[in-house]
């Protein structure tokens, strides 16, 4: 009796099973875009799948690179940027060092998070960290029982950073706004989206 | 001494000075035991979070990162740091802003609102690859500067990833099975031991951490697990987020798991610290959440 190649968690199943795609699904343009951000030719990818044997994320989840990889090549946007999968890559770049096209599926992943933010689809936790920066110039801010704990060290309680020269915040708030980050971020946190 | 000394901008990064900052009184001293320099880097930001800040909007972190690279351009100063995060954005943005000139271009207009310009003379070194290069400090000079020599413990080595990842665009070499931080743990005096997959990484990169903890700690605890089976006393990094993932992390294992492993987890530069004879007060290893004692008890 023929046996059929599957995982035994039903949902895993179905949402890992082979499907057909359509042309009418596909975004040409997606590619390219993610070809320009990623700065990797995706189109290369011959699917041999040695990105998803190399990956930490694979064997504990449903990310499958190898399908984002394939989803990029085909132009299917929607499927990839909508798929909560996309943020579990730990961007450890195994898969990048061992592709035998020489791709950076890592960065195709990062330029798809791009795109995808673009469109207003990302985790709270990401702009969390814009907000931070834009108001401490930090992603992990100081804080009193650090400050305690420098000062027992001999160093000063704030680091020689933008906590010990806050008149550096304008030229960084600067830089964040030029793109409209924390405009972008604040207005999708407080529309309160996750995908 | 001090006048033939190489000199370094120190970009410290947030987790560093402002979680575990007996990693940055560590990297000032011994560095200087070991004729490093480390300026302060006045005005320095996040550098900023490749893996939660460049998966928005990776003009942002040119831009962002730039900025970060021309307070060291103005130093005329090349800028070391502690972090494989901090090199991945400092490093990289460097490496791309020197060889793709539309992308400097593009950075530079937005650092002309705030009348910088980047102009790409410096260069940006990890103190760890400074520690192992015989140019700057090398394993040699490095072991004579040990006062208290680390015998009698066996040292995980975590390399992180993205200090030497992706292999293409750095200088590191083989990223599959590389020695160089084993030779800098054997010139403390400590046994560096091998375990299984010691390449993966600890699984907080990417935004993951933030996005899904259960499945970061789940990569955690398999490094830990495979760490735990050849027996060690502690794990080293450069990299103070994987300190993070790996010290806090156990405690957070251990909560949602119930798997304890109870692993010190020592930055490189607290190691090297120790070995030169600083005191465990002196590098705030009271603020680690895994009990650094059961090691010191082994080294001291």
């Amino acid at each position: 009796m023929a046996v059929k190649k599957d995982y035994k968690d039903q949902k895993l199943a179905e949402k890992l099973r082979d499907r057909k795609y359509y042309v009418s699904e596909s975004n040409p343009e997606f590619t390219k875009d993610v070809e320009k951000l990623g700065q990797t030719a995706a189109h290369m990818c011959y699917q041999c799948g040695t990105c998803t044997g190399s990956c930490p994320s694979a064997p504990r989840s449903s990310y499958r690179i190898r399908l984002f990889m394939r989803k990029a090549v085909l132009g299917l946007e929607e499927e990839a940027l909508t798929d909560p999968d996309l943020w579990l890559c730990t961007t450890c770049y195994s898969c990048t060092d061992r592709c035998p096209r020489d791709l950076a599926p890592t960065d195709a992943i990062m330029a798809m998070r791009n795109l995808a933010f673009r469109r207003d689809i990302v985790p709270r936790n990401f702009l969390q960290t814009v907000q931070l920066i834009y108001k401490t110039g930090h992603g992990v801010p100081n804080n009193d029982a650090n400050r305690a704990a420098r000062k027992r060290l001999g160093l000063e309680e704030e680091p020689e950073t933008t906590h010990k020269y806050p008149e550096y915040l304008p030229g960084i708030r600067k830089i964040l706004d030029h793109y409209r980050l924390k405009e972008h971020a604040d207005r999708i946190l407080a529309e309160g989206e996750k995908p | 001494m001090s006048g033939s000394n190489h000199q370094y901008a120190f970009f410290l990064g947030c987790i560093a000075p402002n979680r575990y900052p007996g990693i940055e009184a560590a990297a000032v001293r011994t560095s200087k035991n070991v004729g490093i320099d480390l300026l302060p880097l006045k005005g320095a930001s996040c550098c900023p979070a490749p893996g939660a800040f460049g998966s928005i909007d990776l003009y942002v972190w040119y831009a962002m990162a730039a900025r970060n690279l021309v307070l060291a351009e103005q130093m005329k100063m090349d800028i070391a740091l502690i972090c494989n995060g901090c090199y991945k954005s400092i490093w990289e943005v460097n490496h791309k802003l020197k060889h793709n000139d539309e992308l400097r271009d593009g950075v530079n207009e937005v650092l002309k609102e705030i009348d910088m310009e980047y102009k790409g003379t410096a260069d940006v070194w990890h103190l760890a690859e400074l520690y192992y290069d015989p140019k700057i400090v090398g394993v040699k000079k490095l072991a004579e500067s040990v006062r208290r020599p680390l015998t009698g413990s066996k040292v995980a080595v975590h390399y992180g990833c993205h200090l030497m990842k992706p292999a293409k665009e750095r200088h590191f070499g083989n990223t599959e099975t590389p020695m160089w931080m084993e030779e800098l743990v054997a010139a403390l005096g400590a046994e560096p031991v091998q375990y299984r997959n010691k390449m993966q990484c600890c699984g907080a990169g990417g935004g993951v951490r933030g996005y899904d903890l259960a499945h970061a700690l789940d990569i955690t605890n398999e490094k830990l697990t495979n760490m735990e089976e050849v027996g060690v006393d502690a794990v080293t990094e450069v990299c103070p987020f994987c300190q993070l993932q790996f010290d806090r992390g156990q405690l957070e294992i251990k909560e949602k798991f119930g798997t304890e492993h109870r692993i010190p987890v020592l930055h490189y530069n607290e190691l090297l610290g120790l070995a030169q004879g600083m005191s465990p007060d002196e590098l705030a290893l009271d603020l680690h959440a895994v009990d650094v004692e059961p090691f010191l008890k082994k080294i001291l």
